[in-house]
């Protein structure tokens, strides 16, 4: 018996290295044919739009519209990814940025389900804890937008006529919400944020340079803002 | 011309939505199967196992609820396809909204018009596609390297994180700032709803934080936009 336990510890780190190299190519393998897998179907869907039923907007279109996106979130594509790395995880990652709601999902539920078995994020066990995790509240949350989008259109025909009207005053509830959220934690930012929103919408900016206006004046404001809190904090 | 609203569940729609959400929920069952095997290795015994698959599945339950709102008011706008694909995947619905706006925008219309043309609805299925497909293509290609690139860029006194986080913070409240101050141009009540919004969701933040209440937190977006359309519905 003695001999036998002994055995067994002497060989599991080695083993275990080993096959957790394994659960590592595996989730790479998985993990990259699946992402591909919904850039080829990201990509066919406006494809479709465009040639399939022949709605083409223009290739120019395209681009303005995806350049003054691309202004808004082309700096999170990087950053989500490279900020989230140690929690995630290989494994976490892959699933993570298929599944969105990274923030006030995935992190919430790994976070949880690592305290319960005491496994620490960045660790072997955190990782597989949390891939797990993650793994379940996709699963939940994909199937119920699948539920929700079947029985939502239902319920949308169902409403009165009145409370539809009143869905044309989501955005700017959202956009009000989520700038607060912001606000709540930058607010000089914020409050400089809409003044360059209203003076772009309602003075002579031309509209092509509302956005680009608003983003980079916004940033510009904040690194002085920051430059000079940093300035004061050496003096 | 045709008018969005014809052409939004369009069936072939419908199927590239679905596979998206089968290949979402697909992904996520192959990860667990390949978890449960390493569990063991790393310590993890069976009944834990279980445990952390249903802590995740509940933990999941409130910030679904959440965007559950947040979805329904998103097929007003764009349909049930686009949006189940939009949120099925990365990117949250504000995000995904000022991706169709720009489209829209770019294409030279408005996503609320009643007269929402084709052209303009395929030019903000383009713009939130592409936009996107930028984290895709990130996680895909570079996940292998982004551990190394973490260390490189938060080492070095992590000045450079720090700024890296500066400007993306700033590029996000400024586009916020200028989609708030395009609602305030609209009209007086879009600028009502808009201040209503900016008073409501720190009220709530508030609270969450007052009364410890996480799952406040988790509704906080849903709840400012039922508040925003409870205050339209007794304007109009």
């Amino acid at each position: 018996m003695v001999v036998l336990e002994r055995h067994t510890t002497v060989a599991s780190p080695a083993k275990s290295e080993e096959n957790f190299a394994a659960f590592h190519s595996q989730a790479h393998f998985w993990g990259r044919l699946t992402i591909w897998g919904v850039i080829i179907c990201t990509i066919a869907f406006p494809l479709y739009l465009s040639f399939g039923l022949g709605y083409h907007p223009g290739w120019s279109v395209i681009l303005t519209g995806f350049l003054s996106y691309g202004a808004v979130v082309a700096i999170i594509w990087f950053v989500e990814p490279i900020s989230y790395y140690p929690i995630l995880g290989v494994s976490g990652t892959y699933l993570a940025f298929l599944t969105g709601n990274i923030g006030n999902m995935c992190l919430p539920s790994a976070s949880i389900a690592q305290s319960i078995v005491k496994a620490e994020p960045g660790t072997r066990k955190g990782e597989v804890t949390a891939t797990l995790a993650i793994s379940a509240a996709s699963i939940v949350n994909t199937t119920m937008l699948i539920v929700v989008i079947l029985g939502g259109s239902y319920l949308i025909n169902a409403l009165p006529e009145s409370i539809r009207a009143s869905f044309s005053f989501v955005l700017p509830a959202i956009f009000g919400g989520v700038l607060a959220q912001f606000a709540l934690k930058k607010p000089v930012w914020g409050i400089g944020a809409i003044a360059l929103g209203i003076f772009a919408a309602l003075g002579p900016v031309p509209p092509s340079f509302q956005t680009f206006i608003c983003i980079a004046g916004t940033v510009i404001f904040a690194v002085i803002l920051e430059k000079m809190k940093a300035s004061e904090q050496a003096s | 011309m045709k008018l969005a609203s014809e052409i939004m569940d369009h069936p072939v729609l419908w199927v590239l939505a679905f596979v998206i959400v089968l290949i979402v929920i697909f992904q996520a069952i192959i990860f667990i199967r390949i978890s449960k095997k390493v569990a063991p290795e790393v310590g993890l015994t069976n009944k834990e196992v279980t445990s952390i698959i249903r802590t995740g599945a509940i933990s999941s339950l409130g910030p679904s609820f959440a965007i559950i709102i947040v979805a329904i008011a998103l097929i007003t706008l764009i349909g049930e396809p686009t949006t189940m694909m939009r949120i099925g995947i990365v990117g949250s619905a504000p995000i995904e909204t000022v991706g169709a706006s720009l489209g829209a925008e770019a294409a030279g219309e408005q996503l609320s018009d009643k007269n929402f043309s084709a052209q303009a609805f395929t030019a903000a299925a383009w713009t939130m596609c592409l936009g996107g497909m930028g984290w895709l293509l990130v996680t895909a290609l570079f996940t292998k390297s982004l551990g190394r690139l973490q260390t490189k860029l938060t080492s070095g006194g992590g000045s450079r994180a720090k700024w890296l986080s500066v400007v993306s913070t700033a590029a996000m409240i400024g586009a916020f700032g200028y989609f708030g101050g395009g609602q305030i141009a609209k009209g007086m009540n879009e600028t009502i709803i808009f201040l209503v919004a900016l008073l409501v969701m720190p009220a709530i933040m508030w609270a969450a934080q007052r009364f410890n209440q996480n799952w406040l937190r988790e509704w906080s977006l849903g709840l400012v936009i039922l508040v925003g359309m409870s205050v339209g519905y007794f304007l109009i």
